[in-house]
C-alpha cells in the first residue's frame, strides 16, 4: 500500500514538473530574451560608453537590455547576478570587477544555464564563460612602450600608476610596458602605484609622489582617466611642459590632449567593437550556436601625434 | 525502505565524488594552463618545432608588397594572421635584401624588387611585441588559462630573437652586405603605411661582399 502511494505520488509530481516545464517554455518562447549589461563601474565614461554600446546593439537585435553598475565591487557584482538570475535574463554581457573574484559569478550564471560574454575584462577560467573579448592590452602596451623608450632617448626617470590590482588588464599593460623599458637601464622607475583606473585617485598619487620626487621625465598611466588626473597633478606642479604622460584607452579627452600635445600617446581601444561583438554572440547563442571561441582578443592601436588624425573617441574615424 | 533510500543515496555520491575525481585533458593544454607555467620553456619547443617551420614557409616579401599595393584586401586575406578582430595584422615574410645603412636601433634594407615609396628595416633594438608569436598562424590562445601566460611566450620569443639571432649578425653586418632574413611584420590593415615597415628577424645570414 506503501509503495503504491510512493509510486503514485510520485507520477503526480513527474505529471505537475512537466506541466509545468511545458508553461514555462512556452512563456519563454512568447517573450523576447533579456541581456543583462554587468560592468565593473559606470563612474568612468569608457566603462559607459562600452555599456551604452552593449544595450543599443541588444536592443537592435530585438532583446529587452538593463546596465547594472558594480561600483568596482565584487560584492555588488554578485547582488547583480543574483538579481539578473532571479529576474530570468537570458544573457549576461560581463565586465567583470576581479579577474579571480568574478569566477564564482559566472560559473553560478553557467550553472542556471545562463551564458556570460566578457567584455574587455577576462576572468581567471577558460571554461566559466562563454565567450571572452578582450582587448589585446599587452600587445597595445608593448608599442606605448616602444614610443615612451624612444620619447626619452632611452633614459630619465618615470612613475607608473596601475589600474585595479586585481584586474589582469593592470598587470597585462604593465607586463607588456616593462617588456619593453627594463631593457634600458637607464630608464628608472621611482615610483609604482596603484589609482584604480580611477581619474581623482591618480592625482592624487601623482601629488603624493612628486613630492618624494620631483625630479620625473615621464608617467606612464594604465588608462586614460588616470593620465588626466596625473596630468592634472603635474599642471598644478607647474610640470606639464616638462613631464611626458602616456595612458591607455582612447578616451575622448586624450585623445583630444594628444592633439592640443598635452598627452604624447595612448593605446586606442575599441569598445564599441567589443560590445557589439558580446550582444551578437548573445544573439547567436539564442539562435543555436555553441561554439564560442573562449578568448578572442581585439587589437589595440597607437595613438601619437602623427597619428592623431586617424581616429576620434573610442575608435577610428569611419 | 529506508535502507534502500540511504543506499541510493549512498550510490549517487559516490558516482559523484567519482565523476568529479577524474578527467581527461590534453598534456599541451596542461602544460600551458598551470599556475607555475615555464613560458621560457613553452617558447623554447615553440621556436624550434612550430615557428621557424612556419618563417621558413613564409611570403616572399617582395611579391607581398607588389601584391599589398595592388590587391591589398587579397593580400591579407591570403598570408596574414591575427589572433582576434582588429586592423592589426601580422605577417610571416622571408626575402633577401640588400644593407643600405646600419644604424642604431634598425639595419635599413632595400629588396631587389621593392615597390617606390616603400622604406624597410630590420630591428635590431626594438625586440618586442607580439608579431613573430601571432605571424606564425602556429598558436592558439584558448589552450592559455589566462593571457599573462600567453603573452609570456611573446616576451620568451623575444628573448630568443635579442639573445641568439642578433648579436652575431650586429656583430658582422656592413653597408652593401646581402641579407637573407625571415621574420614578421606588422600593418594596420585599415591604415596602410609603407614608409616604416620594421622586420622582426627569426633568422639573419650576411653574405659578405
Amino acid at each position: 500500500m506503501f509503495k503504491q502511494n510512493t509510486i503514485s505520488s510520485l507520477l503526480l509530481c513527474a505529471v505537475f514538473a512537466l506541466a509545468l516545464f511545458g508553461c514555462k517554455t512556452k512563456e519563454k518562447k512568447e517573450e523576447a530574451n533579456k541581456v543583462a549589461i554587468i560592468v565593473s563601474t559606470l563612474n568612468n565614461p569608457w566603462f559607459v560608453f562600452l555599456a551604452e554600446q552593449a544595450k543599443e546593439k541588444a536592443n537592435e537585435l530585438g532583446y529587452e537590455a538593463k546596465i547594472f553598475d558594480s561600483q568596482n565591487n565584487t560584492a555588488q557584482e554578485t547582488d547583480h547576478f543574483e538579481n539578473a538570475l532571479a529576474s530570468g535574463y537570458d544573457a549576461i554581457l560581463f565586465n567583470p570587477t576581479d579577474a579571480d573574484g568574478s569566477i564564482v559569478n559566472v560559473k553560478n550564471a553557467k550553472i542556471a544555464g545562463v551564458p556570460v560574454f566578457c567584455m574587455d575584462r577576462e576572468v581567471n577560467d577558460p571554461d566559466a564563460a562563454t565567450s571572452q573579448i578582450l582587448s589585446d592590452s599587452y600587445s597595445g602596451s608593448v608599442s606605448i612602450a616602444k614610443k615612451f623608450v624612444e620619447s626619452l632617448n632611452k633614459k630619465g626617470n618615470y612613475v607608473e600608476i596601475l589600474g585595479m590590482v586585481g584586474d589582469n588588464n593592470t598587470w597585462n599593460r604593465s607586463r607588456g610596458f616593462h617588456s619593453v623599458v627594463d631593457h634600458y637601464p637607464d630608464l628608472k622607475m621611482v615610483a609604482q602605484q596603484s589609482a584604480d583606473f580611477d581619474r581623482n585617485k591618480a592625482m592624487e598619487v601623482l601629488e603624493s609622489v612628486l613630492q618624494a620626487n620631483p625630479d620625473i621625465d615621464a608617467v606612464f598611466c594604465g588608462n586614460d582617466a588616470m593620465a588626466m588626473g596625473a596630468y592634472q597633478a603635474l599642471v598644478a606642479a607647474g610640470k606639464a611642459d616638462k613631464v611626458k604622460v602616456f595612458g591607455f584607452d582612447g578616451a575622448e579627452d586624450v585623445v583630444n590632449s594628444i592633439q592640443d600635445g598635452k598627452i604624447v600617446a595612448t593605446g586606442m581601444q575599441f569598445p564599441a567593437v567589443m560590445a557589439q561583438t558580446a550582444a551578437t554572440f548573445a544573439d547567436e547563442y539564442f539562435k543555436g550556436k555553441r561554439d564560442f571561441p573562449k578568448k578572442m582578443p581585439v587589437a589595440v592601436e597607437l595613438v601619437t601625434s602623427k597619428n592623431v588624425g586617424n581616429y576620434v573617441a573610442y575608435g577610428a574615424k569611419k | 525502505m529506508n535502507k534502500l533510500w540511504q543506499k541510493g543515496v549512498l550510490g549517487v555520491l559516490i558516482l559523484l565524488v567519482a565523476y568529479n575525481s577524474v578527467y581527461f585533458k590534453k598534456l599541451d593544454e596542461v602544460k600551458a594552463t598551470t599556475a607555475g607555467f615555464d613560458g621560457a620553456a613553452y617558447a623554447t619547443t615553440f621556436w624550434s618545432e612550430k615557428l621557424t617551420p612556419a618563417m621558413e614557409k613564409g611570403v616572399d616579401l617582395s611579391a607581398l608588397l607588389q601584391q599589398l599595393q595592388t590587391n591589398p584586401d587579397q593580400a591579407f586575406a591570403t598570408h596574414s594572421h591575427a589572433l582576434g578582430i582588429g586592423n592589426i595584422k601580422y605577417f610571416p615574410v622571408k626575402g633577401v635584401a640588400t644593407v643600405k645603412n646600419v644604424r642604431e636601433n634598425e639595419v635599413q634594407v632595400a629588396l631587389d624588387a621593392q615597390p617606390a615609396g616603400t622604406e624597410l628595416t630590420i630591428a635590431t633594438e626594438y625586440i618586442f611585441g607580439n608579431a613573430v608569436r601571432d605571424a606564425s598562424g602556429q598558436i592558439d590562445i584558448n589552450a592559455f588559462t589566462n593571457t599573462m601566460d600567453f603573452n609570456t611566450v611573446s616576451a620568451e620569443l623575444n628573448n630568443i630573437i635579442r639573445t641568439k639571432v642578433i648579436p652575431p649578425f650586429k656583430g658582422q653586418v656592413k653597408t652593401g652586405d646581402r641579407v637573407e632574413f625571415t621574420g614578421a611584420i606588422e600593418l594596420n590593415q585599415k591604415y596602410l603605411n609603407f614608409s616604416s615597415i620594421e622586420i622582426i628577424p627569426v633568422s639573419l645570414s650576411v653574405e659578405k661582399q
